[in-house]
């Protein structure tokens, strides 16, 4: 079976952040000749992402090793050698043996006992996915927000407290109970709820390249200011229809006002 | 660079995203299109060899080792040809309605896909380019300070992981 191992060993060397680090020994694993002394292999391990590489060294140029961490579990094992601290990545497939190995003491055991255990593409995802979601709801909840102040400003409903009325977002939670009818709910949640995967997703190449902090939505919404400007685009739209109706009815209160 | 092949294997078949059959292309000069059924599992491209002879059109070589031998094996659990790693990529659409996929440190190395339609080549396009792991981090850090700047506070806290690496603006260096 093919892999392309060169961009595997790059991606291993690249400054892509290492989600974990450290000396660990090594018993067998498929390929290692045993070790007549029993106590194992010391090579350099560098968990990144859900790729477990090992070095010959700390200043190794290429990876000796991997191991996917997909479809395994890891867990408290037992060495060949009493004293080392020691753990197992198991497959869960037919003829697959674990993969033994031991951190010189207990923290950096339960380190990267934790680390590797956590190194799933799906536990990535499932995090990302449920950000996702409540920044669209801060964001759905600024939009009832802005709504609800300038309905406000509009003397539909009595004016805002001066806090909801300060750019500070802290109660970008709360929704503003006094003056959001159902209506406004709705629209309000219609546009997130339409930017979602697909849209972000088109944009992955691009974010690919750039660096990193940078918005893999799109570039433009890191700052608050483009990202207001952006769902301003509602409301300036409501505000234009609410002008053109106060327009229409205008006409009577002229000729009122006349004397 | 050891790994074991059996691994992968049983990686090729967990739940995939995405599976078709399409006709690849490798990066090697002379290299003749194939049908594939392509799989994309988490952050791996896994291509298998389809039921039909490879040989349809004309000067194309038979199977690379394909004999009797295996044939009732592979018929049971289809192995993988092989699988692309999706990290440090690039997936570019390609005229008319096919894509290609090429790495950081060898862009001129394109695999290059052909699907039936375009619209099945924009699904693979973007699913792809949302199948990797360096792309997921980046969205979650994304996401996080956004949220943090919105709400004033970190996202993570609740689940007691904000001090985990993987989640952190700068992870460590390797």
């Amino acid at each position: 079976m093919k892999l392309n191992q060169r961009s595997v060993a790059h991606y291993a060397m690249s400054d892509s952040p290492a989600d974990h680090t450290g000396f660990l020994r090594t018993w067998g694993g498929p390929g290692t000749p045993p070790t007549p002394s029993g106590t194992g292999r010391r090579c350099w391990f560098v968990l990144k992402g859900n790729l477990l590489f090992s070095f010959e060294s700390r200043e190794g140029r290429a990876p000796l090793s991997l191991v996917v961490l997909e479809g395994c579990t890891v867990e408290l094992a037992e060495a060949p050698v009493p004293e080392e601290f020691a753990f197992a990545i198991r497959f869960d497939a037919p003829g697959v043996r674990p993969h033994l190995l031991a951190a010189d003491g207990p923290a950096a055991q339960e380190a990267w006992v934790k680390a590797l255990s956590r190194a799933s593409f799906g536990y990535m995802r499932l995090v990302v996915r449920e950000l996702e979601s409540q920044l669209q709801e801060a964001r759905q909840s600024l939009v009832l927000h802005r709504h609800s102040t300038w309905k406000a400003t509009a003397g539909r409903c009595k004016p805002p407290a001066p806090d909801r009325w300060s750019p500070g977002l802290e109660n970008g939670h709360s929704l503003s109970r006094d003056c959001s009818p159902m209506g406004l709910v709705e629209e309000g949640g219609s546009r997130p709820a339409g930017r979602g995967w697909a849209e972000w997703e088109l944009q992955g190449p691009a974010s690919l390249l750039l660096g990193r902090g940078q918005s893999p939505v799109s570039p433009e919404t890191s700052c608050f200011s483009t990202l207001h400007n952006w769902y301003g685009q509602e409301i300036v739209e409501l505000r234009h229809r609410w002008q053109q109706r106060a327009q229409c009815s205008q006409p009577e209160c002229e000729k009122q006002d006349r004397p | 660079m050891r790994y074991n092949e059996k691994e992968l294997q049983a990686l090729s078949r967990q739940p995939a995203e995405m599976a078709a059959e399409l006709g690849m292309r490798g990066p090697k000069k002379g290299s003749v299109v194939k049908r594939r059924l392509v799989k994309l599992v988490v952050n791996f491209l896994f291509y298998f060899r389809t039921d039909e002879a490879e040989g349809g059109a004309p000067g194309v070589p038979g199977p690379r080792g394909g004999g009797p031998a295996g044939s009732a094996l592979t018929a049971l659990s289809p192995q993988p040809v092989g699988a692309l790693l999706l990290e440090r990529c690039r997936v570019a659409q390609e005229e008319p309605s096919g894509f290609s996929i090429s790495f950081l440190e060898d862009p001129e190395r394109k695999y290059h896909f052909e699907c039936c339609s375009e619209g099945q080549c924009r699904e693979w396009v973007d699913a792809l380019r949302g199948a990797s792991y360096e792309f997921m981090r980046r969205s979650l850090v994304f996401y996080r300070s956004e949220i943090q700047k919105m709400t004033g506070k970190d996202p993570l806290e609740q689940f007691g992981i904000s001090e985990e690496a993987r989640f952190q603006l700068s992870g460590l260096k390797a």
